[in-house]
């Protein structure tokens, strides 16, 4: 617990893609690790996204790629985050990301790119250290 | 915080800012500096909203069922605001908040609310946090709260304190529990809901609450629970059903509450409740804070290991010292 | 002197350092003997495991002879080798059709196209919901003209061609692929190819709201049934039990889950009035392929026997095609990861070799790129090359059945054959493999797997290399590109459907819309009307969402727009 407070973290897929193996696995493991995790499943539209990130103040918003459009909805994300005022928020993305995405994703506004295969630990300890709120 | 920041967020929460909503309920959540202060403010403006509980065991449908419920709300012009309470892991501390998916039609509307809490260890998951979450949703302005929470019907009775209109929701199958839980639900729920309808074995278990519910020993002017069926998943629209009914069972209810004098009854109890648990909470906190780091607490458990002292007395020592005679 | 000497005794304890962990190496013990599916094994079988004489008549037998555990044909490859099929998929159909197109000239012998997410769900290009993700992990097929585009200048009725669309949606491609080669002149019913055309496992592709069960059931069937009486050359059916291994599960229970599928489309074919010699030949599956080389061969030889033995003894099958367990093969994607990317060309070698072993009918090999990006042209074309060396350089080809008489194999296919059993005794017990769906039941199953697998790497039962063994920092590269989808792609193609719906005759439309929904309302076969449907430009949303209206559902899988008909 960081500041005495759980931290707070939504799990997200975005737009179609159904791949949702990791991110319900990526959910169990920060619950495991003492977090509170919203996980909003698929078919989701960035204003919705938005909104619960609003609506749960959360600490933390994960967004799994598993459809090759990490760099067509991230954009989306990130300026509706900026329009909402949410700076606070830990902005994270997982799945599958060729490197030389990641610069562009961190430019962006990403923190960080946890790609396939990834191991719980680096990921929740990445937040731990990370969270800005 | 300071004072004027707090002044600042409550007013804000007051016109209607979602975002100072939200970042208020964290605070009182995790009992952060300031969460007395807004509690404080937030109190006199609530009072005002209907609230229901939905309960019942994992797997009988809540979320589902609130999230139709919700829809039915809004279409009659009602704002909502939604707790959903999911039970953390005794072992982690860590929980999933798995309600919120089932009511992604409600993600835009900004008629509607909805925030995912955990129970942290709380029976029933109704702890001094879920009222104060409770109250200054009211304060923000919805003129209904659902809160749903996980619940058998056997120790989450506080329920009943916390809402005016409880809903125990259950589905076939659920065996032979059904009679341990009879004397639970009775005393908890105004409408008992049997969800999934539509399989095998609906109409034997609604018969089986209905005979229930008949043969109970209500008191005379007392509300008798109503046994209502509700289909909430089917692709096919057409195929779900049964909840205009539960929402006239609910303002029936409300109605009656308000007509008898049950609503006072409720709410004398409710704050009994509230006081209880703010009491327990500030108690346990201020002994915490008294004893830490000054080792005392680890002298004070030796000491009984030794026998030397027995927890009774420890106890009552620990409040002479730190209660009665306050020392800062 | 001293100074020397002192820095000689600091070398000398560096290299003793760096020497002890290399002879930890060298003398080094596997840390588990289990198979990658938790099997146990022995350190060595011999014949003392089982009397092989007995062994062989009742259980194995010779390849071509039932119950084919070694193979369907008894020539296997010395007859024909398997078909090298690599799944093609990117941005629009015009996109599609060059990539396969490319890798036919590179000695590719089977065309495989895959729907991207929207076509999957059964939307148009047009679609709110399509307009960000059209062609981005396959290509999307809204209407005649494009599966026109798709197939164009190629003799369909000549080459072998597999559609891979599962759902309701795979109505519409039938339907369109049909259109097409009748315009072309084609005889139906010399089409050789097949449609994936598994929609029971579809949702747990993650197209949940494109396959309510019961829809799902009737339309695909529609398909078998259709195929069967009008296009023998066609299997009409690839029973996906590859999508399902991917969730996280094991050999075991990707082929106990499903045969628990396959028999839910068996069941209503019957019930329908066909017979198992009627549609059992063109009957097929799509399996999996994972790392441990062994326990692959003898799952696919254990669901060989089995099959055969289902299809003889619980549906009274008499022609030995009816009983073959016909397979193509897909090699584990979930097994390859992004670190060090070129060590899952040797993953996939590896995978190609055990469905090689196990007598594959058509392999797909996953590129390298796997967990990366789609594939590019390079990547695609060294997954095509890994099929060629494997089938002219290695003599894998020689034999059928070149592990069969391995004490350890034929072991190992009797325990999985075993194992199989048991789960399929534990689906029946909940009500079958439909009811295990619609319960959720089999989700909580896939879902326990899949933490488990993360956790057998994560505290090291299982090891893979780059992720818990042998990392190393990241690639600066990813080594042969990337692949990506011009949005351009996806942009012209979304104008290109709507110009199409602009410039349709709605009167002609109608009629036939008007008679797929009289055929739906009726119980009806629906591919034919569909066919006719297609011709007249309805799109693939317009036809699938009608049918769904029929029968209770929304129009829409993503519940967001109206049906554009009004049929009273």
């Amino acid at each position: 617990m960081k500041n005495n407070k759980q931290i707070k973290v939504i799990i997200t897929k975005v737009g179609l893609d159904g791949h949702d193996r990791g991110a319900k696995i990526v959910v169990s493991l920060l619950k495991e690790a003492g977090m509170e995790v919203v996980y909003l499943g698929m078919f989701n539209q960035v204003e919705d996204i938005i909104q619960a990130v609003v609506d749960e103040d959360a600490d933390v918003l994960g967004l799994s790629y598993l459809s090759g459009e990490q760099l067509i909805f991230t954009p989306k994300i990130v300026k509706e985050m900026k329009k909402n005022e949410l700076n606070d928020v830990l902005l994270i993305v997982g799945g599958t990301i060729p490197v030389e995405d990641i610069p562009l994703l961190e430019e962006m506004g990403v923190e960080r790119v946890f790609r396939a295969g990834s191991l719980s630990g680096e990921f929740i300890e990445y937040i731990e250290k990370n969270i800005k709120k | 915080m300071t004072e004027n920041n707090i002044d600042e967020m409550v007013q804000k929460i007051l016109d209607g800012d979602r975002r100072m909503l939200a970042r208020a309920i964290t605070l009182v959540e995790n009992s952060r500096k300031g969460h007395r202060n807004i509690m404080k403010q937030v109190y006199p403006h609530t009072g005002k909203a209907m609230i229901v509980g939905v309960t019942g065991a994992g797997g009988a449908g809540k979320s589902t069922l609130t999230d139709i419920l919700i829809g039915k709300f809004r279409k009659m012009g009602k704002t909502v605001g939604v707790v959903l309470v999911d039970p953390s892991s005794p072992f982690t501390g860590g929980a999933m908040l798995g309600d919120r998916i089932r009511m992604k039609k409600h993600a835009r509307d900004k008629g509607v609310y909805i925030r995912s809490i955990a129970s942290r260890g709380a029976m029933g998951g109704l702890s001094r946090a879920t009222y104060d979450i409770i109250r200054i949703i009211e304060a923000f302005g919805v003129d209904i709260v659902i809160v749903e929470t996980l619940g058998t019907g056997q120790d989450e009775i506080d329920i009943i304190h916390l809402v005016h209109t409880c809903l125990v929701v259950f589905t076939p199958g659920m065996g032979d529990d059904i009679q341990a839980m009879k004397a639970g639900i009775l005393e908890i729920a105004d409408l008992i809901i049997m969800n999934k309808a539509d399989l095998e074995g609906a109409e034997a278990f609604i018969r089986h609450l209905q005979s229930a519910v008949t043969t109970a020993n209500i008191p005379v002017g007392a509300w008798t629970p109503k046994v209502l069926p509700s289909v909430c998943v089917s692709d096919k629209p057409a195929n779900i059903k049964g909840h205009d009914e539960i929402i006239k069972g609910i303002y029936e209810h409300f109605d009656f509450l308000n007509k008898s004098k049950a609503l006072d009854k409720i709410r004398f109890q409710r704050l009994e409740l509230e006081l209880g648990l703010i009491l327990k909470d500030e108690l346990q906190n201020l002994i915490f804070k008294g004893l830490k780091g000054t080792g005392l607490k680890k002298k004070y458990i030796t000491s009984i290991i030794g026998g030397e002292n027995d927890p009774y007395s420890v106890v009552r020592e620990i409040l002479d010292n730190y209660v009665l005679h306050r020392k800062k | 002197m001293s100074q020397i000497k002192e820095i000689k005794t600091d070398d000398a304890k560096t290299e003793e350092k760096d020497w002890e962990e290399y002879l930890k190496g060298y003398y080094e013990k596997p840390n588990s003997f289990k198979t990658w599916s938790g099997l146990d094994t022995n350190g060595i079988y011999t014949p003392k495991d089982f009397d092989q004489e007995k062994h062989y008549q009742e259980k194995v037998n010779d390849a071509g002879q039932y119950p084919y555990t070694r193979g369907i044909h008894a020539n296997m490859f010395r007859g024909r080798l398997w078909t090298k099929r690599e799944v093609v998929g990117i941005g629009s159909p015009a996109d599609t059709h060059a990539r396969l197109k490319y890798l036919a000239e590179q000695g590719g012998t089977g065309l495989n196209t895959i729907a991207d997410v929207t076509y999957e769900m059964g939307l148009d290009a047009d679609h709110p919901w399509a307009l960000n993700e059209v062609g981005l992990t396959g290509v999307n097929i809204t209407n005649i003209k494009d599966m026109e585009t798709l197939t164009k200048d190629i003799p369909l009725d000549k080459v072998s061609w597999s559609l891979i669309t599962a759902a309701p949606s795979a109505t519409a491609t039938m339907a369109q692929y049909i259109a097409v080669a009748q315009g072309a002149g084609y005889d139906i019913s010399k089409l050789r190819g097949s449609v994936q055309n598994d929609p029971l496992h579809f949702g747990y592709c993650g197209f949940k709201p494109a396959s309510p069960l019961d829809l799902s059931l009737k339309l695909g069937c529609d398909i078998m049934e259709y195929c069967t009486m009008n296009m023998p050359k066609w299997y009409y059916t690839t029973v996906n039990m590859y999508d399902l291994r991917e969730q996280g599960i094991t050999a075991v229970q990707e082929v106990a889950y499903g045969f628990g599928i396959a028999m839910c489309y068996i069941d209503e074919l019957v019930r329908r009035g066909l017979h198992v010699d009627q549609f059992g030949p063109r009957f097929s599956f799509y399996v999996a392929c994972h790392i441990d080389i062994f326990e692959e061969v003898a799952k696919i030889r254990a669901a060989r026997r089995m099959w055969a033995k289902f299809m003889k003894e619980k549906y009274g099958a008499t022609k030995p095609n009816a009983m073959h367990f016909r397979f193509a093969v897909h090699t584990s994607g979930c097994s390859l990861v992004p670190q060090q990317p070129l060590n899952n060309l040797i993953r996939v070698a590896y995978q190609a070799l055990s469905a090689v072993l196990g007598g594959v009918q058509s392999l797909h090999c996953c590129s390298y790129d796997e967990p990366i990006c789609l594939p590019t042209e390079s990547s695609h074309l060294q997954a095509l090359r890994t099929q060629q060396v494997l089938a002219y350089e290695t003599g894998v080809t020689n034999v059928a059945d070149p592990l069969g008489g391995s004490y350890y194999v034929e072991s190992l296919t009797d325990k999985i054959e075993k194992k199989i059993e048991e789960v399929m005794a534990e689906i029946d017990s909940v009500g079958g493999m439909y009811e295990a769906i619609r319960t959720e039941w089999l989700d909580r199953k896939l879902e326990d797997e899949a933490l488990l697998r993360q956790k057998e790497i994560e505290n090291g039962e299982k090891l893979v290399v780059g992720v818990n063994i042998f990392k190393s920092a990241m690639e600066k590269k990813t080594p042969l590109g990337v692949q990506r989808v011009a949005s351009e792609s996806g942009l012209q193609q979304i104008n290109d459907v709507k110009e199409q719906k602009r410039l349709r005759n709605w009167d002609k439309l109608m009629i036939t819309m008007r008679k797929l929904r009289d055929d739906a309302v009726a119980g009806k076969n629906t591919l034919p009307s569909m066919i006719e449907a297609t011709k007249a430009n309805a799109t693939t949303g317009e036809m699938v969402g009608t049918v769904r209206e029929v029968h209770g559902y929304h129009y829409d899988p993503m519940e967001m727009i109206n049906s554009p008909f009004h049929f009273s």
